[in-house]
């Protein structure tokens, strides 16, 4: 009952979402009235679930990666054998945070071309940056008399890293995930402009012919999208420890 | 006794290795008839010949060298190196211009193994920078000679390159881009920094503010910018039609005016952030001592908090700012001009230069008033001494 509670925003929002993402026909009426110039009021180029579908895989392709490069890279640049790379990995994390999402995206095309590659490798680099900062962070932040008393009571460094280290850290590894997804939510959409097609296409569509209704329904859907994922991060046990 | 000879430095080593063989193995510069159509590649040995390729090679094997028993001097001599190399780029190009470019539509592009030579470099130029403990500021400044020499060398013997082609070929529209980008940034800053000064007072006057406009604020940064921008096209235009005024401004569901509004959205939450945390955080103990010396309520605040808490709130600042110089670019797909506009452009017409144009810049502003704003807040920390 109470893990059921937990969940209760997260699953609102999403209810929510696919509500809007399966009923968004039903409403014609309403973006008639917003669009009340143009013949049809509903993007019709592709039903709004594979949009959806598109778009979340594209995201979590590159969380996923994301995840294993960062969090794998962090922990190597913090052991005694990677030492010397975690000076350059921690300032690259900090400068890399400069760059805007869409200059990264914008310059991933020229090299790897249009379509959905660009924007899963646009996404991953950019994701790395706030994954790697915060699994830094977070294994640099780790009390040294904990480690003491690990190696004191005889653990091996796997060990140690796996039952106190990574633990301690995961908090603040989690935040940077919620971070880099947030964003690349976002930047996601905007590779409509290179090809990609999801959730960000009704929008592009919507601004190039001038169709208003078109941008309402692709922005409600991205705006419900974040949201949700958002508030499921927001409610990880690990998460609401720090 | 021999003292023990220090280990590689393993980072440096890669870095030269890796550069080197980007330099030998992937296409460094590719020429193309017009924009539209894809270059031909060429790798360094196609331009120049083995025999000069040797020669090029020094400079990595002689990185290598150095980061294979390091010390401090030989670290300064790497830097060195590694400056000197970034500014025989250019003349790289302009001798590849020269060597491959014939006709006056021909272009010369940046292929694949020059960005990663260029990028291996700054890596290295960072590295080296930190083993050195030099100053961010330093670091800038070793990035200047790389840059004059573009600067000075561009319109004379670069002008084969396609990226300078594209600028030429609008300049003015350029600058007027460059124009209304900062423009928009500013005004977007300018107008967050009071509206969040304000809130993160009277956060501080009327504690109930704080949950409702931290939630407020978070649940707007997590919304898209590209769906925020949508969203209020519709009750923009909307506006704009019922309000007569509004219109008279210039207001409507696309153009400045969304682009605005959202990027006040966004740029609130870390001004209002750093803003109230930096107040927050002055020591009490320093309060009650300015207190006890007879300062009223507003001079305490105006003396010895808000002097206190600057650094934080600049932090607010440059988080903001490098933000906003980001999403302003996505707001030229809302027909709000900037920089953005060359991006979309680009990729629309498949002219990749025209996107460079566009992001490169965006990219250099960003990292620019990153730098600037850092630099300030280094300076007005308070008790760091000179």
């Amino acid at each position: 009952m109470v893990e059921w509670r937990r969940w209760r925003v997260p699953l609102g929002w999403l209810a929510l979402l696919l509500a809007a993402t399966l009923g968004m026909g039903q409403l014609e009426g309403v973006f008639r009235w917003i669009e009340s110039d143009s013949r049809q009021v509903i993007y019709a180029r592709a039903d709004f679930l594979t949009l959806l579908g598109r778009h979340l895989l594209v995201v979590s392709v590159a969380a996923v990666l994301a995840i294993l490069v960062g969090v794998g890279g962090a922990i190597a640049a913090t052991r005694r054998w990677g030492r010397d790379f975690l000076p350059l990995v921690s300032q690259l994390a900090s400068i890399g945070q400069t760059f805007p999402p869409v200059a990264v995206l914008a310059l991933a095309v020229p090299v790897l071309g249009f379509g959905t590659l660009p924007i899963i490798v646009a996404l991953l680099l950019y994701g790395l940056l706030p994954i790697v900062r915060n699994t830094l962070a977070g294994l640099e932040g780790i009390d040294p008399g904990v480690m003491e008393a690990a190696r004191g009571m005889g653990m091996s460094p796997s060990q140690i890293l796996r039952q106190v280290e990574l633990p301690l850290a995961a908090p603040v590894i989690l935040a940077g995930v919620r971070t880099s997804v947030t964003i690349n939510i976002a930047t996601a959409a905007i590779g409509a402009t290179v090809g990609a097609s999801n959730l960000g296409d009704p929008i592009i569509s919507g601004i190039v012919n001038g169709n208003t209704a078109y941008v309402v329904q692709g922005a409600l859907l991205i705006g419900l999208l974040a949201i949700s994922v958002d508030s499921f991060f927001a409610r990880l046990p690990l998460a609401s420890a720090h | 006794m021999r003292t023990p000879r220090p280990a590689p430095n393993v980072v440096l080593l890669i870095l030269a290795l890796v550069g080197l063989t980007a330099w030998l193995g992937l296409e460094s510069v590719s020429v193309a008839a017009n924009r539209i159509v894809p270059g031909t590649g060429y790798r360094v040995v196609e331009v120049i010949g083995g025999g000069a390729l040797l020669v090029t090679t020094l400079p990595w094997l002689a990185l290598a060298g150095l980061a294979w028993r390091p010390s401090r001097t030989r670290f300064i001599v790497a830097l060195v190196i590694v400056v000197l190399m970034l500014s025989a780029l250019p003349a790289w190009l302009a001798l590849s211009a020269a060597m491959l470019v014939e006709g006056g539509q021909a272009r010369l592009g940046i292929a694949a193994g020059l960005w990663v030579v260029f990028f291996l470099l700054l890596l290295a130029m960072i590295e080296l920078r930190t083993r050195l403990a030099l100053s961010r500021l330093v670091g800038w400044a070793l990035l200047l000679p790389p840059v004059a020499i573009v600067g000075l060398g561009v319109a004379r013997w670069l002008s084969a390159l396609a990226l300078w082609q594209e600028y030429r070929s609008r300049s003015d529209q350029f600058l007027g881009a460059l124009g209304e980008h900062l423009l928009l940034v500013g005004a977007a800053v300018g107008a967050s920094l009071v509206l969040g000064v304000g809130l993160a007072l009277a956060m501080r006057r009327w504690p109930g503010l704080q949950r409702v406009g931290f939630g407020v604020l978070n649940f707007l940064q997590t919304i898209p910018s590209i769906a925020l921008f949508g969203l209020l096209l519709a009750p923009l235009a909307w506006l704009s039609a019922q309000v007569g005024w509004l219109a008279a401004l210039g207001v409507s569901g696309i153009g400045w005016a969304p682009a605005l509004l959202a990027l006040v959205g966004y740029s609130l939450l870390p001004m209002v952030r750093n803003t109230f945390v930096a107040l927050e955080a002055v020591d009490p103990g320093v309060i009650d001592a300015a207190r006890g010396m007879g300062m009223s309520r507003s001079q305490v605040f105006r003396q010895v908090r808000l002097p206190l808490a600057l650094p934080v709130i600049l932090e607010g600042i440059r988080i903001t700012t490098v933000q906003a110089i980001g999403l302003t670019a996505v707001a030229a797909l809302i027909g709000a001009g900037g920089l953005g506009t060359f991006i979309f452009q680009g990729l629309g017409q498949a002219a990749m230069d025209l996107v460079l144009l566009g992001a490169l810049p965006i990219l250099v502003l960003a990292l620019l008033v990153d730098a600037l704003l850092g630099a300030l807040t280094d300076i007005l920390r308070p008790g760091v001494a000179e």
